[in-house]
Parts: structure tokens; sequence; C-alpha cells
């Protein structure tokens, strides 16, 4: 295995990096939206999304790309793998994203929402300055958990032709003929990606676990 | 005692509940409320648990609903739509037994938020507000601590700083010192009677009766969500009118 398969995996590894990172910061901005409809006390909005989430965590990742990719091709919208993987992640995490800060928000005590309320806050303040800062400290290890399923997902991509790390590990093990070796080093490479978030989420668990006593 | 009532007029009233009616589902927690408290007046609210007192409260500043009847807090009706709740909850400050301080903000942050985002005030503004309050209640050395850093006293002393930085024309109290350990309950009822003796209109829920005779211009009794006897606390205490209120009162002062 030589300099420019290295090379080809590294690019490969870019792209799984873009991926996780489109489909994180996209699917935090749209599950903060799922989360705060999920509880926003209007029934039909609540319904909804509850809706959203069940289709979203009830089928499987794959089927989700599949459906974005050649969905959006069927009705006629062009997009390439890239933007319909980017698109299918987002929603994919948006809808584990909303429910896991659901839970969080109903965690945080109804002591918080009172007493806010009492203090003339509006909504939004209630939301952004007192209920989400306790509810992502809460839900971090949880999202942090999400993050590495997420980064592992993203090797579904290459089921529709693109080309991120694992597919690019397929791609050279099938021009050298050393599997072993090539997976061996992909496999490394997500594990190097994951494994530092789960040290730091299960720390973090820790520490709140501490604090909490 | 008795000329402290009628001393406020009527039109004067700073609240006033006209036959509110409240259910949870089929059960009925108020029963045909009325109640007017005059500028200034100090109204102490007991009764066994379960009777409706914290209900009442929660209903002048709208964490709770009602089905029927009117309540006004100074000019303000305070109907269901969030114009006129806002307006009554910037007037009306809130004390809970559980303190409720935001545990991520530091105790003067607590004391700013509220100022800055429901009034509007700059940070400068908020800031030496909430000093001068935190001074107010003897707890500035600890401006930048966090709740969770305070004592149980501190922490309810803190709180009452953060609801007096509106500026508010009414306090209600619902139990603020029922969580607290027997030796920081004193502490807090200094500070309660502190701002009594500045002439804040007060609503407390309490069973502190020591306090009630202090600082108490009528002492209000509820049983089963309705006001059964209410009288200036001498009269209250030596001469209780109703077979329910002897009763509750011989087991509270029994109990002490
Ligand atoms: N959210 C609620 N849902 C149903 N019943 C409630 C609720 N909150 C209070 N209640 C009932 O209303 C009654 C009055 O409660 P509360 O005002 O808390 O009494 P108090 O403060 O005098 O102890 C109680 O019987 C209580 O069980
Ligand atoms: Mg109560």
């Amino acid at each position: 295995m030589g300099r420019d398969e290295i090379i080809f995996l590294l690019i490969g590894l870019k792209w799984t990096i873009a991926l996780s990172i489109v489909g994180f910061v996209c699917g935090c901005i749209a599950g903060l939206f799922i989360a705060l409809a999920r509880t926003s006390g209007v029934r039909v909005v609540e319904g909804l999304t509850a809706g959203y989430i069940a289709v979203f965590q009830g089928t499987p990742l794959l089927m989700q790309l599949f459906v974005v990719y050649y969905g959006l091709a069927l009705i006629g919208i062009k997009v390439d793998a890239w933007l319909a993987v980017a698109v299918g992640l987002t929603l994919h995490a948006s809808a584990y994203l909303g429910e896991i800060w659901r839970g969080a928000i109903e965690a945080v005590p109804q002591g918080q929402t009172e007493a806010s309320k009492a203090l003339a806050l509006s909504y939004s303040s209630r939301m952004k300055d007192i209920i989400l800062p306790q509810a992502l400290r809460i839900s971090l290890p949880a999202t942090i958990g999400f993050l590495v399923q997420l980064i592992k997902g993203t090797s579904l991509a290459s089921i529709v032709g693109f080309t991120e790390l694992t597919r690019a590990g397929n791609i050279i093990s099938n021009q050298i003929f050393q599997p072993l070796t090539v997976f061996g080093i992909v496999g490394i490479l997500y594990f190097i990606m994951c494994c530092p978030l789960t040290i730091y989420g299960a720390h973090l668990e820790r520490k709140f676990a501490a604090q909490a006593r | 005692m008795n000329e402290i009532s009628s001393s406020k007029p009527e039109g004067q009233a700073m609240i006033s509940m006209a036959g509110v009616d409240k259910w949870y589902g089929a059960f009925q927690a108020l029963k045909d409320i009325n109640i007017s408290v005059g500028k200034g007046e100090k109204i102490v609210l007991c009764g066994p648990s379960g009777s409706g007192k914290s209900t009442l409260i929660r209903c002048i500043n709208h964490l709770e609903t009602y089905q029927k009847g009117e309540i006004r807090v100074g000019d303000i009706v305070l109907g269901h739509q969030a114009k006129s709740i806002d307006a009554v909850r910037r007037e009306v400050g809130m004390v809970f037994q559980q303190f409720n301080l935001f545990p991520h903000l530091t105790v003067l942050e607590n004391c700013m938020l509220a100022p800055m985002r429901a009034l509007r005030l700059s940070k400068v503004e908020a800031e030496s507000r909430a000093r001068q309050l935190l001074e107010r209640v003897r707890i500035s050395e600890q401006a930048d601590k966090y709740p969770a850093q305070l004592s149980g006293g501190q922490q309810q002393r803190v709180a009452i700083a953060r609801a007096l930085c509106m500026r508010p024309q009414v306090m209600l109290f619902d139990e603020p010192t029922s969580a607290l350990d027997p030796e920081m309950v004193k502490e807090v009822l200094d500070t309660m009677i502190a701002l009594a003796e500045e002439g804040m209109t007060m609503i407390c829920v309490t069973h502190e009766m020591g306090f009630a005779r202090q600082v108490a211009d009528r002492v209000i009794f509820m049983a089963s969500g309705a006001v059964v006897e209410q009288a200036p606390p001498a009269e209250f205490f030596s001469d209780p009118k109703h077979e329910r209120t002897r009763k509750f009162l011989g087991e509270i002062l029994g109990r002490h």
C-alpha cells in the first residue's frame, strides 16, 4: 500500500468529516426547532413533530438516504450525491437530536419555567437564557453519543455512490487486493475520530453525576 | 388592629379577586374567591395542606389559569391574553418554596436577567440595581457565586432580591421558609419583615404564626378551596369564629 492509496483514503476521510460536520450542524439547527415544536404545548404542532421523529427513528438511515437521493431525482430535482447525503443526514440527525433535546428540555425542573414566567420573561428569553442552557448541559453526553453514531453512519453514503472513507477503502481494496490492511486502516481512522468523543462524553456524564450529588 | 384594614379604601385595592373559580379537571381547587388587598397591606394566607393557597396566589400572576371571575392588579385586569399577563407579571414578584434560582447563572446574573430582558434596562443599570438589592438582603459579598454554593437561607434571600429587582408593586410568597433548615428561617423572615416595614404590598402563604402576628394586617384562612375566615391577627388568633379555623390553629400552634 503506497503513498497514493493513503492519500486517496485521506481524501475519503476528509469527506467523511465534512459530511459529519454538515449533518451534525444542520441537524442541530433543525433539531432545535423540532425540540421546541415538540415541547410547544400546541397539540397539532407537537403531534406533527412526534410523527416526524417516529418516521426517522423508525426507519433505517440507509433507506432515508435512498429516498432522498432517488426521490428528489424522481420529482425532477437533480442533486448530486453530496447534497442528497447531506440532506438525508440532516433530516436523520434533526429527528434524533430533536428527541434527545425534547427529553432534556422536559428534564429541566418545572420551577425554572415558573420562576422565568413570574419574572415576566418572554418565551424566547425563557428558552434562550434559562431552559436551553440547562437542557443542553443535561443532553450533552447523549448528544455526543449521537454524534459518534452519525460519524459512523456517514459510511452509508457509499451506497449511493459517494466516495467518503468507507467507499474509498473499498475502491483501494479492490485495486490492491489487501482488504485486511486497507480496512484495518479505515477502521483505525474511524476509531481515532470517534473514541475521543466517546471518552469525552463519558467524562461529562461522570462530571454531571458528581455535581448532581 | 381593626383600623389598619379599614384605613384602606376599596378604590385603592392593589389586588382584587372577584368570584374566582378554578378547576383542575373535575376537581374544584378554588371556590368563589373574593379578596381585596389594599396598597401596602400585608396578608398572611394560611390553611391546611391542599386547601388551595398556592393555587390562589399562582392565579394572581397567571402561573395558573382560572375559569371564572376577575382578577385585577392595580388597574390591570388580568385577562388570558399575553399582553395583560406580561403587564401583571412585571408588577408582581413571586418567591417560591424551592427558591427556583437559575443554577447556571451567578447570583448577580440571576438578579440582572429579568430587568434587562423584561424591562429593557441596560447592563449597567441592571447591575447597579442588582447590587443595591443584594446589599439590601445583606448578601452582596456572594454576588459572584453560583446558587449551589449558598445555603438555603442565602438562596432564598437572593430569590427575594431577584424578584425585587423588577421593582414590583406586590410580592407573593409561597411558603418561603418551608424548605429551610430551622436555623435559616429567621434570616429569611427578617428580610421579609424589613420589606413589610418599607411598605411593600405582600401576600404570604406561611405557617410562621409569629410572622403573622408581627407583620400581617390581615390573616386569611382557607380550607377546601374556599376562604373560611379573615381577620386581623390579634382577633384571628384569640377569637377564631369557625370550627375549622380553631381546629387548624390548635394543630399548628400545638405543634410549635
Ligand atoms: N396541577 C394540578 N392538577 C390537579 N390537581 C392539582 C394540581 N395542583 C394542585 N392540585 C390540587 O389542588 C388542591 C390545592 O392545591 P394547592 O393550591 O397546592 O394547595 P396548598 O398550597 O394549600 O397546599 C390540592 O388538592 C391539589 O391536590
Ligand atoms: Mg402550597
